[in-house]
């Protein structure tokens, strides 16, 4: 079997993704800033309406209590999704690291539901048959997203939904996260025209993935009686640097295989299909008048 | 309403009501004097394998609710939530249809899909899809729902899921009172009733909760408040606890019809007509089943398969009854204390 070739999605002039809604479905609060934050930004600024849905409720990291970790996860959530420009923020809150015990067909209802009431196009998720990935919570989201993904143009999946207006509405295009060496892409974004949004959502992600890692590193150098340049003045200026410097290494090893500063991964699927279909063409050639 | 004390330690043993027999007269020779019983056999016509339960255990605040008139519930809404399709019918279609001709808006909503009858599955769905929604036309519903569980395999289903799915409708439909079968219905063997009868408790007060899918207010939909409950049991084996005795007289008819509809499973649907033609094929007939297959089919549900509910309200002076653990609105704590404080509170 051939290889799959590589599409390098470049930014697209104008608004060219006008009138469609993207969501990006993730467990944790820097799942989605490190894995897709620059394709988030990308498609914003092409048109794309974007809303994040998080999965879990991050109770397990943060370094405080269990109930100070949910808040300080929340808050940061609704600041990283503001810094890619998304519209809006969904938490589902289910047990961070316990999602593989969660009733597989509730998510799913949700996502169905939030997929209809948005009016979803595209979905950003992890890939549920990528290899390697040791985090339950992430396989489950990402299985209930393929799932809903599709069951949402399904008009016999939660009929009633109709009752409030929410009409079918299938979710033709994907991308999934190059989530761990050897998951398999298909597809290369360049970030480089949207580094800045991306570092910007990383560094309010300080309860994890290292937002504020800028400013306890200048703070600790302080103690010592030292600096470095690269900090500069400010924790905000800190926190950034430090991102660019040291956490973004592997997007430039994306990028430099295609000649881009920076990139991400992703297995993107299109199921959009064409306005007119083989039958149609078949028809139109070979009908003749009875 | 007339509230009756019924059962009080001070009247152990029972009173009589009306002119039907006493509950007290059904006490056995074999029950020691000294012992007070504490749940009492229904009379059961033995015409319908699917009729009142074996036992109800009756609440000394015991309430009659008898017809009222006017519309004093306009405006208020009523969701009837079901297992199967003959669920409601057999068990609170009086019930249904007394409180949607007093001003209810009425939906049914199916959980099962039904498949365990027909003369094949794909039969039973069809036929069974069919007559939910001529038994909510016929109890006066305005609309009706189904969710295409496995039938009899609920147990293994998500209850989440069926929960989560009851608090959406119950919000977007504002639902105010629910009518289903009681999740306590001990006795019960079909595991569909009391995993419909679980979710549906859990979805009327959770649909009233901010923090429960709090995706539904972003959308637009607003909290339900299901202030009022009508629990029936569904077992002929069961045992329930009653506190509210309906009084369906005024409704029979709409009962019967309900049961009528159900033509894919239950003893009702068409067991007239059939009874009709195999009587003619020996060359006999039952003057009860009148001259056509409709007037037979209504017939031979109303006389035999309501006969249950007619002894049962027979008990309490009525025509028809049904028999319910109902649970109504909750006090206004808040206010209450808020009153006793403006009544109590003195100058400083």
């Amino acid at each position: 079997m051939d290889a799959e070739p590589i599409v390098v999605e470049r930014s697209q002039p104008g608004q060219p993704h006008r009138g469609k809604v993207f969501a990006a479905v993730h467990a944790h609060l820097d799942d989605l800033p490190y894995y897709a934050g620059g394709l988030c930004a990308k498609l914003i600024a092409e048109g794309y309406t974007g809303y994040v849905i998080r999965t879990s409720n991050d109770e397990k990291v943060g370094g405080q209590t269990t109930a100070q970790n949910i808040l300080s996860n929340e808050q940061e959530h609704v600041r990283m999704a503001a810094a890619l420009g998304c519209k809006d923020v969904y938490d589902l809150y289910y047990q961070n690291h316990e999602m593989n015990d969660i009733s597989a067909l509730d998510i799913r209802g949700r996502l169905v539901f939030l997929f209809r009431s948005l009016k979803v196009d595209t979905v950003l998720s992890f890939n549920p048959w990528g290899h390697a990935e040791e985090n339950p919570d992430h396989w489950v989201t990402g299985r209930a997203a393929e799932e809903a993904a599709w069951m949402s143009g399904m008009p016999n999946d939660f009929p009633e939904h109709r009752e409030a207006g929410f009409q079918p509405h299938p979710v033709r295009e994907r991308y999934y996260f190059y989530g761990r060496p050897g998951q398999p892409f298909n597809r290369v974004v360049d970030i480089g025209s949207h580094l800045e949004k991306k570092i910007d959502a990383i560094v309010e992600c300080k309860s994890q993935g290292g937002g504020n890692l800028g400013s306890r590193l200048r703070a600790d150098l302080a103690r010592q009686g030292k600096r470095l340049a690269l900090l500069g003045n400010d924790d905000r200026t800190a926190d950034r640097a430090y991102v660019r410097q040291f956490l973004l290494d592997r997007y430039q090893e994306y990028g430099k295989e295609h000649n881009l500063a920076y990139a991400e991964r992703f297995y993107y699927t299109d199921q959009r299909r064409p306005e007119r279909s083989k039958v149609d063409e078949f028809v139109e050639k070979n009908a003749v008048s009875l | 309403m007339e509230r009756r004390g019924f059962l009080g330690r001070s009247i152990a043993g029972g009173i009589a009501l009306g002119s039907g027999p006493a509950l007290s007269q059904a006490r056995s020779a074999d029950l020691p004097a000294q012992v007070t019983p504490t749940a009492y056999a229904n009379r059961r016509s033995g015409y319908n394998p699917f009729g009142t339960p074996d036992y109800y255990t009756y609440a000394d605040d015991l309430t009659i609710e008898r017809n009222r008139p006017g519309k004093p519930h306009q405006g208020k809404v009523l969701a009837a939530v079901q297992a199967h399709s003959d669920d409601i019918p057999l068990f609170a279609g009086g019930l249904v249809a007394k409180l949607i001709d007093e001003g209810y808006t009425g939906y049914l909503i199916r959980i099962s899909n039904d498949e365990s009858s027909g003369t094949t599955l794909g039969h039973g769905v069809v036929q069974n899809e069919i007559d939910y929604q001529e038994v909510a036309k016929n109890l006066g519903c305005k609309n009706a729902f189904s969710f295409y569980y496995r039938n009899h395999r609920m147990d293994d289903c998500a209850e989440l899921e069926i929960r989560a799915r009851l608090i959406f409708l119950f919000r977007v439909l504002q639902v105010n009172a629910l009518v289903a079968m009681d999740p306590y219905n001990h006795y019960d063997e079909n595991p569909d009733h009391l995993v419909a009868g679980r979710a549906a408790e859990a979805a009327c007060w959770m649909s009233g909760g901010l923090r429960d899918y709090p995706e539904h207010y972003r959308a637009g939909l607003k909290q339900a408040r299901v202030r009022e409950k009508y629990y029936f049991s569904r077992a002929p084996q069961g045992h329930n606890l009653v506190n509210r005795v309906v009084d369906i007289s005024s409704y029979i008819d709409h009962k019967v019809r309900g049961n009528v509809a159900n033509k894919g499973k239950g003893p009702a649907g068409t067991a007239g007509s059939r009874m009709r033609q195999e009587l003619a094929r020996q060359g006999k007939k039952l003057e009860l089943l009148g001259n056509d297959d409709d007037t037979a089919n209504f017939q031979y549900v109303k006389h035999f398969l309501m006969d249950d509910w007619k002894l049962l309200g027979e008990r309490f002076g009525l025509g028809y009854a049904e028999a319910f653990r109902y649970i109504g609105p909750q006090p206004n704590y808040q206010e209450n204390v808020r009153k006793y404080a403006d009544q109590h509170a003195v100058r400083l």
